[in-house]
């Protein structure tokens, strides 16, 4: 069926930064806010913004991920003619096509934007933090007669060299690109959101590809810059975090833990964040917790002391441990008078009873570090 | 796939008032993210049974928007799946069962279902099973019905059976004496009949209180790790909240929190539902908080069970008690804790004037309000014989002239103050110097005369009245009066109807001479009750089962309409028994009693009834009594042809005491005639002093066709003397029916009105009286802890009222 606009949310990134976090799953299924996963943003925008066909291209560790986005209906983008489709790495006659790169990946697969006959693509990625209506996006698009719009918003001036660094004119037409410049000539950040003209990519992907042009950033803005198109920029204002590393995970936790209407999560019915609902209990607060700033999932179970922390779902806080500034990714038992400060706890790790971790510097405690501590001291 | 199909029976009503109007019990919220039939549901799930058919009673919409496709519980299949079936005929009434003949109206259903074994289990059962064990239970006991319990052996009104066994009984319904499968288990003495006890925590959910317990149960380890079990979780609607917030300086212990919600204040030992806010400086204790619901700063929350999206205002306190929950409804807006100024208008109050049962209420009310620490006023008119009496101690307050249809009048009004009660009297001699209360032609321009006095003299009140409360139809020219005039136009009023069968049809001329004409025009009646109950703010009635039955115009007759238009402003609140009414206080038998001494002085007064009725003495007679007027709504069509027939048995008495319809009276004469040393007739009898019936008799009868709330179930009651009621109105709600296994219940009731079913439980009490003495006395127990106190009826009214002014 025909289709004006469907979306493609790229989550193919290896997440080497994360470290042990991504080490067997995907990093859109990186868990945020106790209960969320990084891919809920995206999908429940798209589930908000009215898009009913979005194509899925995966690469590392798909399984979880997948089993996780389901039918997709937990989004409410389960329908008959269209919905949720997995772009999964496939063998050819030739070749394996493994994706080298964001642009590269969605070229592999033009055949679901053919197959749509869809005359807008818009491209996402799967682990951004954020709350947006895309049609407004595509309303500006349109409006502005080009044939793509990047969304962008302003970062510090610190870590705008971890970002591609756009340089606009006085009517918000792209004038210059740079991927992670070391001297940033701007505070513009692109947020990896682009939204085309299918003539427009067509061309840049297929009739005019050049072997190095696998990356969006990189290489095909540049190209399209080059080619003098007419490139729109979006500007977004709202919270918006790229959770690249274990610092700037546990960073977008503390600024949830900080401001009570981040993204207006406990508030808003307008625009929800969708996640899947795993039938759990809600969580038990026994006798001896004390909780102050603190989000905290179903099925945990807290009899300890929690102070500005994010508490994943199904994780066991024994009497007497004392939690600060910290991200318990879900199903984590805590023991007794265990102490941590200033950590990240993955998934599924026990800590056992007594454990101090303190430090002013961050710290991922996995069952990794667990056992050479063990090894240490034993 | 199990070799099961599961009959989910949510056909009870349970004991809930406020929290069931919008929904039936198993559509209830439950442990802060689940409903009730989540549990029902996710064991069917959890058992592999994928036939499911839930037979609700009516307001099944909440039910319904819950389950959706049944795909969270893997009920959306192609083949079987889950179905709603609702009641075919909505003139039917309540059951607390689901009966056969429910089960009839989908015959299809059962006969469609392949599985052989059939499940019959409430939707508002909280509990985790796996339901193939009792299956396999009944298949190794051979047993022809299984009945499972509690394992402190409650009845959770769950069978299980063949379905060839069950289709038997659904086919024939009309002609067998069992309605439902609980009769089946107690009486089928040919079925072998076996009980499996299910061994952990299980929550039959059928009241307000049940709710409460059931939510704090969750609290201990033990009961979590019984209903939530990793190999059988339970399944619920997703949704789509953040996790749980908690501010900076929150204080929160032994409490369930479900996602989304804000916790910013202190919560101690409270299950706090999905999106539910506690602001900063809020305290909120042993609650049930449901979703959405908001507690702002200063607010205090405390034994109290809070519907979805309540919203407690700044500092108001809610505060109930284990014996009296507070109970909020859906969306309810509670206000700081202001005292309220009611003043009821009426006809009559005790002990000034008293025709009926109306005069007990208005009093009990006003004085349960002043009890409770609210202004309260009563308003009514100045009649001779309270002038006579209370002339020394009136004070004259106002006096002026009134238009009436262009002729003017002259009013008075008096003061009377006692308990802290202020009493208003309304002087016109015009209209109310009469030897009686009722009873002239003019008796419609008489109470539209006194409505516009009252009004009139609304000026004089220091605080004006919060909230007018009118009775019966006497009044029902008020509420369009305050409309009709622009500094009253807000003012709210209540009108209770006691009985609707008074209505105050009178000439239309009375409109025009209230200037009323531009409201209803064109006219020739006035229906004083229809107008009220189409313009007072909020309506109520005196039994929760009798307001259900006034939807049905077999019971609202010609106001059905205006009673369906108003349904959701309309309420049942039941009346209280006066707490000097006391067996242990009375000085008009021959032995007071109490719980303590009532085995051996219920068989003195036995004799001495049987001695002054001149009946035969022993106390292995089975005295029925009644006390009653005689009329065709008491139930005398039914009662003559059963007593008739009970009377063949040499061991039984009646008696009754009464006036009424002379050709009953004749009937009952006849039967006194066939059966005279066995019958007691006191017909034109003085009935103030009739306790020596109440506290000799065994039984206390009353099959009335229809009883708004009915007093004489509730002296009997506390009399120990036991009830045999027909299911309806006040009747219902105040007795429970005895049940021989788990030893609950304060009477016997039956549900047709049809001889036949009085005869059978009479027959049934009968056997229990002769064959079981510790039955017998459990009963008398369970009567006499029965309770219905005015204050909690005053309580209710005053939530009632509080819901007005939100």
């Amino acid at each position: 069926m025909k289709r004006n606009l469907i979306a493609m949310i790229l989550v193919g990134g290896k997440g080497t930064r994360l470290q042990q976090i991504t080490r067997d799953i995907a990093k859109p299924a990186v868990s945020f806010g106790a209960k969320y996963r990084l891919i809920d943003f995206t999908l429940s925008n798209i589930s908000n913004s009215n898009i009913d066909v979005v194509g899925i291209v995966t690469q590392y560790e798909p399984y979880e991920l997948m089993t996780y986005i389901g039918s997709g209906a937990s989004w409410d983008l389960d329908f008959i003619d269209g919905g949720i489709r997995f772009l999964t790495p496939y063998a050819t006659n030739e070749t394996v096509l493994w994706q080298q790169g964001t642009a590269h990946a969605v070229r592999q697969y033009f055949n679901f934007i053919v197959e749509n006959e869809a005359d807008y693509v818009l491209i996402l990625p799967g682990d951004h933090i954020y709350k947006m209506d895309y049609q407004r996006l595509f309303s500006y698009h349109l409006q502005r007669n080009a044939e793509i719009t990047i969304a962008a918003t302003k970062v510090g001036k610190e870590e705008a060299s971890r970002f591609g660094i756009m340089t606009i004119s006085s009517d918000n037409l792209l004038v210059d690109f740079q991927e992670k410049p070391k001297r940033p000539q701007s505070l513009l950040a692109s947020m990896g959101i682009y939204l085309f003209n299918t003539a427009a990519l067509k061309e840049l992907l297929l009739d005019g590809f050049a072997e190095g042009d696998v990356d969006f950033g990189k290489n095909v803005i540049p190209k399209a810059l080059r080619q003098k198109r007419r490139i729109a920029v979006y500007e977004y204002h709202d919270y918006w975090a790229d959770v690249g590393t274990v610092e700037s995970l546990w960073q977008a936790n503390m600024d949830l833990l900080d401001d009570p209407e981040f993204l207006t999560l406990n508030v808003s019915k307008i625009l929800p964040i969708y996640s899947k609902s795993l039938n759990l209990p809600p969580h038990v607060v026994l006798g001896r917790a004390h909780i102050s700033k603190a989000i905290i999932a179903d099925g945990s179970i807290i009899n300890g002391t929690i102070i500005r922390s994010t508490i994943g779902y199904q994780t066991i806080v024994e009497a007497g441990a004392v939690i600060e500034n910290a991200v318990i990714l879900p199903n984590v038992r805590i023991g007794r008078d265990a102490r941590l400060k200033n950590v990240i706890v993955n998934r599924n790790v026990i800590i056992p009873d007594g454990y101090v971790q303190e430090g002013e510097k961050l710290m991922l405690i996995d069952s990794e570090t667990l056992l050479k501590r063990g090894e240490a001291n034993g | 796939m199990a070799n099961l199909f599961m009959v989910v029976d949510a056909s009870s009503k349970g004991a809930f008032n406020k929290l069931c109007r919008h929904r039936i019990p198993g559509a209830l919220p439950f442990g802060a993210k689940y409903r009730l039939i989540d549990f029902t549901l996710s064991n069917c799930k959890n058992s592999g049974i994928t036939n499911v058919a839930i037979f609700p009673y009516g307001n099944y919409r909440s039910l319904a928007d819950h389950i959706g496709s049944g795909d969270r519980w893997d009920l959306n299949r192609r083949k079987d799946g889950i179905f709603i079936l609702p009641p075919k005929s909505l003139t039917v009434t309540f059951e607390d069962t689901i009966s056969f003949q429910r089960m009839y109206e989908h015959i299809e259903y059962f006969l469609r279902s392949a599985q052989e074994y059939a499940l019959v289990s409430p939707a508002n059962l909280v509990w985790n099973i796996d339901y193939q064990v009792i299956l396999h239970d009944h298949l190794f006991n051979q047993a022809d019905v299984t009945e499972v319990l509690s394992c402190d052996n409650r009845r959770i009104k769950t069978f299980l059976l063949s379905k060839r066994l069950l289709l038997d009984y659904v086919m024939s319904y009309d002609v067998i004496p069992y309605r439902n499968l609980s009769d089946v288990f107690d009486h089928a003495a040919s079925l072998k009949r076996h009980h499996y006890v299910f061994p952990t925590d299980c929550f039959l959910v059928d009241s307000p209180f049940a709710l409460f317990e059931a939510n704090m149960r969750l609290l201990l380890a033990e009961t979590r790790e019984a209903l939530f079990r990793e190999e059988r979780p339970i399944f619920s609607k997703e949704t789509m909240s953040a996790a749980a917030r908690y501010g900076e300086n929150a204080k929160v212990t032994n409490s369930i929190i479900a996602s989304g919600a804000v916790v910013e204040g202190i919560v101690e030992g409270s299950i706090i539902g999905r999106k539910a806010i506690i602001r900063e400086g809020a305290v909120v204790r042993n609650a049930v908080v449901m979703n959405q619901c908001l507690i702002e700063s200063g607010a205090s929350v405390a034994y109290a069970i809070l519907d979805k999206e309540t919203r407690v205002r700044q500092d108001a306190v809610v505060s109930g008690d284990l014996n009296q929950l507070y109970l909020s409804e859906k969306k309810q807006i509670v206000a700081g804790g202001r005292k309220l100024h009611i003043l009821q208008i009426t006809a009559e109050c005790h002990p000034f004037v008293k025709t009926g049962g109306l005069a007990d209420v208005v009093s009990s009310l006003s004085r349960e309000f002043a009890r409770l620490g609210f202004p309260s006023a009563v308003m009514m008119p100045l009649y001779p014989r309270i002038k006579d009496k209370y002339q020394l101690f009136l004070e004259l307050k106002a006096e002026q002239q009134l238009d009436y249809g262009g002729e003017r009048y002259r009013i008075s009004l008096y003061h009377y103050t006692d308990q802290n009660v202020d009493y208003y009297f309304v002087e016109a001699y015009e209209f109310f110097e009469r030897e009686h209360i009722y009873g002239y032609d003019d008796d419609g321009e008489r109470f539209a005369f006194f409505a516009k006095a009252a009004m009139a003299f609304f000026d004089i009140f220091d605080d004006r009245p919060d909230i007018i409360h009118i009775h019966d139809w006497h009044l029902g020219l008020l509420p369009p009066l305050l409309k009709n005039e622009e500094r009253y136009r807000e003012m709210k009023t209540i009108l209770t109807i006691h009985n609707i069968e008074y209505q105050g049809i009178h000439d239309a001329i009375i409109l025009h001479k209230l200037g009323l004409t531009a409201m209803w025009p064109n006219v020739q009646r006035v229906n004083f009750l229809e107008i009220a109950i189409q313009t007072a703010t909020k309506i109520t009635t005196v039994s929760e089962t009798y307001r259900d039955e006034l939807r049905y115009a077999y019971y609202s007759k010609n106001l059905v309409e205006a009673i369906n238009r108003r349904d959701r402003d309309f309420y049942g609140i039941l009346n209280g028994l006066e707490e000097d009414i006391d067996p242990g206080k009375d000085l008009t038998i021959v032995e007071k009693y109490t719980l303590v001494n009532v085995f051996s002085a219920k068989t003195k007064n036995k004799a001495d009834l049987q001695t002054r009725m001149g009946l035969s003495i022993g106390n292995e007679y089975f005295v029925m009594g009644m006390v009653t007027r005689i009329v065709e709504q008491k139930g005398f069509d039914i009662l003559l042809p059963a007593i008739d027939e009970l009377l063949k048995n040499p061991l039984v008495q009646f008696v009754i005491l009464g006036t009424g319809d002379a050709e009953y009276v004749r009937r009952l004469q006849q039967i006194k005639d066939r059966h005279p040393s066995q019958v007691a007739l006191n017909i034109g009898y003085n009935s103030t002093e009739p306790s020596y019936i109440y506290a000799g008799a065994d039984v206390y009868l009353m099959p009335s066709r229809y009883e708004p709330c009915g007093t004489s179930q509730m002296i009997a009651l506390k009399y120990g003397t036991i009830p045999i009621v027909r299911q309806t109105g006040g009747l219902n709600d105040t007795i429970e029916q005895f049940d021989a296994v788990t030893k609950r219940g304060n009477g016997f009731k039956f549900y047709n009105y049809d001889h036949r079913d009085l005869l059978f439980q009479t027959e049934n009490a009968l056997n229990v009286f002769q064959t079981s003495l510790r039955d017998w006395r459990q009963l008398i127990i369970n009567a006499m802890n029965s309770r219905y106190y005015p204050e909690d009826t005053a309580k209710a009214y005053i939530e009632l009222y509080r819901l007005m002014l939100a």
